[in-house]
């Protein structure tokens, strides 16, 4: 935990100090979640106050401190997941005008323009995105959780709310399609 | 192990190298000096939306209320007409002109074995 429970304990309580409080010690985690979660930049301090404005109006619904951090990556999930289906159908228009090569052309050109490490990070970052294309929205956040984010299958199993067993299938499987992707891409040699 | 096996395996293993690689890729995002400005005043504006949803929801259930304490009132208000016997809404239907009309369609009807009065 980066707060104490008493601090927590307030903020359910109404404290707008001690909020604030968990929130500046928050933020900076929810931030990096939530741009590895939507991909897009522009959007992620949006998306990160909207996870802070339901961590305010539902923190009487928290039945304990100890289940905070697990309750505020559930919200972190779920904000990032509706904001993931509405920005669908944009996504899908941008991509039925670029094909994945052309999307990682496209980048590679302006990345020439930077330095080289970060032209090669923004190479990555465009690869694993299309691999994780080929996964549904709700599996692509679920693996992104487990194998970028690094959390347990305890975590994610109390984030989900969600046996271990059945975890295990979902991200088997999910891994199973990245991984088909993957193969081809090495096998095209597009990376 | 066959091939395929090994084939599966080296592709595990560059799909984890990849996933660390993209983990370094991304990078650390600082939060904009108005994150917290901001946040408070998204959170107060939907205070300020959900404090009017509220007061319109209690005002329409005030109205609903008052309006059923009128349909009620009305309603005993009327009570009389309700609780007059079967037998009096019967006689107050069957008025003396809807009697007469009754005759009047059928007026050479006579009980059995009476003659009737020769026509003037």
């Amino acid at each position: 935990m980066l707060v104490e429970q008493d601090l927590i304990e307030k903020a359910r309580g109404g404290d707008s100090s001690a909020f604030n409080q968990v929130v500046l010690a928050y933020r900076r985690r929810i931030l990096g979640t939530i741009s590895r979660l939507i991909g897009r930049p522009e959007d992620v301090e949006d998306v990160a106050q909207e996870v802070f404005v339901r961590l305010y109006y539902s923190f009487e619904q928290l039945r304990t401190a100890e289940v905070f951090e697990p309750w505020l990556y559930r919200l972190t999930v779920n904000a990032a997941y509706d904001y993931l289906r509405r920005s669908k159908r944009r996504n899908e228009s941008r991509m039925a005008d670029l094909s994945e090569q052309q999307v990682m052309l496209a980048d590679s050109q302006a990345g020439s323009r930077r330095e080289d490490d970060d032209r090669q990070k923004g190479q990555v970052r465009e690869f694993m995105d299309s691999l994780l294309r080929h996964v549904s929205e709700e599996d692509r956040l679920l693996l992104t959780l487990k194998e970028v984010e690094g959390l347990s299958l305890k975590e994610l199993e109390r984030i989900y709310n969600i046996n271990e067993n059945a975890l295990k299938v979902r991200l088997f499987r999910a891994r199973q399609r990245v991984l088909k992707a993957h193969k081809t891409a090495l096998a095209s040699g597009t990376l | 192990m066959n091939s395929d096996e090994q084939i599966d395996a080296s592709d595990e293993r560059s799909l984890d190298e990849l996933f660390v690689r993209y983990r370094q890729a991304c990078p650390d995002v600082d939060p904009d000096p108005n994150f917290m400005p901001v946040l408070w005043q998204k959170i107060e504006a939907r205070h300020s939306f959900w404090f009017t949803f509220v007061r319109f929801g209690r005002g329409a259930l005030t109205a609903s209320a008052a309006v059923c304490l009128l349909l009620v009132v009305l309603n005993l208000a009327s009570t009389p007409q309700v609780m007059a016997s079967y037998t009096d809404a019967i006689l107050a239907e069957t008025s003396a002109e809807q009697t007469y009309y009754t005759e009047a369609i059928h007026p050479n009807t006579v009980p059995d074995g009476i003659a009737l009065p020769p026509q003037k």
